[in-house]
C-alpha cells in the first residue's frame, strides 16, 4: 500500500516535470518563430498603410500581432536561454535575465501598444494605423536597444 | 532669363575688386561651406530621427540618402574644388604632420591635424551611408539596397552601423571641442571663416572651382543618390492576389 503510494507519487512528480520541462533549444525556437511571424504582420500593415489600404489585411496582421504578445512570450525566457541555438543562435541579451524591472517596462509598453494596434485596426482609418504602427514599431525599437545583441 | 554666370558671379572667389587690401582671403568657397552645414544638418537630423526610431526611421533612410549625395559633392569637389578645398592642398602627410607638431608647418585652411580628422569624418560617415543603405532594424525598416544582401549580411552591417554611430559621435565631439581650444588657447577662430568664407590674414585667395566643376559634382552627387536610393532595382513581386482569392484561413 505504501510502495503504491510512493509510485502514484512518483509518477505525478514525473509527468509534472515532463510537461513543465521545455527544452531550451525549443523554447528559443518558439520565441524566434513569435519574433519572425510577427515581422511578416508588421511588414503587412507597413504595406497597407504605403500602398492600398485593406482593412481585413491590417485586422487580420493586427489581431495576430496581439495575440501572440499576449501569448506570454516571457515564459520562453528559460534561465540558461541567454546562449543557445533556436532557428539561429539567440541574440539576447544577458541582462535580459537579470535586468527584470527594464524587461518588465518594455514588455508592458509593448503589449500595450500591441492592443492598441489591433483596436486602431479595427476602427479602419489608414492614418490612424500608420500612426500607431509607429509606435507600437518603437517598443520593439525600446526593447532592441536594450536587450538584442548588435554583432552576431 | 536665368543666367547661371550671373549668379556663380555673385558668389566667385576669383572677384579681385572684393578682395580688400591683402588683410582678408578667401578661405572655403561657398560650395564648400553649404556642404559642411548641410552635413551638419543632415547629421543631426539623422541622429535624432535613428534614436527616435518609429515612423521617423522612413525620414531616417531619406537623410541617409542626402548625405550620401553630400559626401560624394565632397569626395567630387576635393579634386575639382577652389585651393583650400582640395585633398591634395591638406593631405596630412607625415612629413606635414611631423612639422605642425614641431611648430614648423606653415599654410592656411586645415592644419595637417585638423586635416586627419576631416579625412576620418568624411571616410567614417561614408561607410555610415553605406552600411546604413544594406541595414536592417529587424521591424520594419530596411535600407533601399537591402534586397540586395542576404539577411546575415545585413545584420552585421547592422551592427557595424551602430558601431560607427558611436565612433561618430566621439568624432564629432572632438572636432567642436577642437574649435574651441584653438579659439581659446590659439587664438584662431575657425568657425567665422567657415560661415563667411573670408579670414583675416595675408594668404593668398582661393582659385578654381568653376561653376562647370559644381555643375559636375551636383550631376556625380545626383548619380549617386539614385544609384543608393534603389530606384532602379527590379520592381518587387506583385502584391498578393485580391481578397477574393486569398484562402478564409
Amino acid at each position: 500500500m505504501k510502495s503504491k503510494l510512493l509510485l502514484a507519487l512518483l509518477a505525478v512528480t514525473l509527468t509534472g516535470t515532463a510537461t513543465a520541462q521545455v527544452k531550451p533549444e525549443d523554447a528559443i525556437k518558439w520565441r524566434q518563430s513569435g519574433y519572425a511571424f510577427m515581422a511578416w504582420n508588421m511588414a503587412r500593415i507597413k504595406m497597407n498603410v504605403e500602398g492600398t489600404y485593406n482593412k481585413e489585411e491590417v485586422v487580420k496582421a493586427a489581431n495576430a500581432i496581439q495575440a501572440i504578445a499576449n501569448s506570454g512570450m516571457g515564459s520562453l525566457y528559460l534561465p540558461g536561454t541567454d546562449k543557445g541555438t533556436g532557428w539561429e543562435k539567440t541574440r539576447v541579451k544577458r541582462e535580459f535575465f537579470s535586468n527584470k524591472e527594464g524587461v518588465g517596462k518594455v514588455a508592458v509598453a509593448f503589449v500595450k501598444e500591441a492592443n492598441e494596434m489591433a483596436k486602431v485596426a479595427a476602427a479602419g482609418d489608414a492614418a490612424a494605423t500608420k500612426e500607431q504602427l509607429g509606435k507600437l514599431s518603437g517598443t520593439c525599437k525600446a526593447c532592441h536597444d536594450d536587450f538584442k545583441i548588435k554583432d552576431n | 532669363m536665368f543666367d547661371g554666370r550671373l549668379l556663380w558671379r555673385l558668389f566667385s572667389f576669383k572677384d579681385k575688386k572684393i578682395i580688400m587690401s591683402g588683410k582678408k582671403f578667401r578661405l572655403w568657397d561657398l560650395p564648400t561651406r553649404l556642404f559642411h552645414w548641410l552635413l551638419v544638418m543632415t547629421v543631426l537630423a539623422a541622429v535624432v530621427s535613428g534614436q527616435l526610431g518609429g515612423n521617423l526611421m522612413d525620414w531616417h533612410g531619406r537623410i541617409g540618402l542626402l548625405m550620401l549625395g553630400l559626401l560624394v559633392f565632397r569626395l567630387v569637389w576635393g579634386v575639382l574644388g577652389s585651393t583650400y578645398a582640395r585633398f591634395l592642398h591638406f593631405f596630412p602627410t607625415p612629413s606635414r604632420i611631423r612639422a605642425y607638431l614641431s611648430g614648423e608647418w606653415q599654410g592656411e585652411g586645415h592644419n595637417p591635424l585638423g586635416a586627419l580628422s576631416v579625412f576620418a569624418l568624411l571616410g567614417l560617415l561614408t561607410a555610415q551611408v553605406v552600411t546604413g543603405l544594406f541595414a536592417n532594424d529587424d521591424i520594419t525598416f530596411v535600407g533601399p539596397l537591402f534586397e540586395l544582401v542576404n539577411k546575415a549580411l545585413s545584420n552585421r552591417l547592422t551592427s557595424l552601423h551602430q558601431l560607427i554611430s558611436n565612433v561618430l559621435i566621439g568624432l564629432v565631439v572632438l572636432h567642436i571641442a577642437a574649435i574651441g581650444f584653438y579659439g581659446h588657447f590659439k587664438k584662431q577662430k575657425l568657425l567665422k571663416p567657415m560661415i563667411t568664407g573670408w579670414k583675416e590674414g595675408d594668404a593668398v585667395s582661393a582659385s578654381g572651382g568653376s561653376f562647370v566643376a559644381l555643375i559636375v559634382a551636383l550631376l556625380i552627387a545626383g548619380a549617386a543618390i539614385y544609384g543608393a536610393s534603389g530606384a532602379w532595382l527590379p520592381e518587387p513581386p506583385p502584391p498578393p492576389p485580391p481578397a477574393a482569392e486569398t484562402p478564409s484561413w
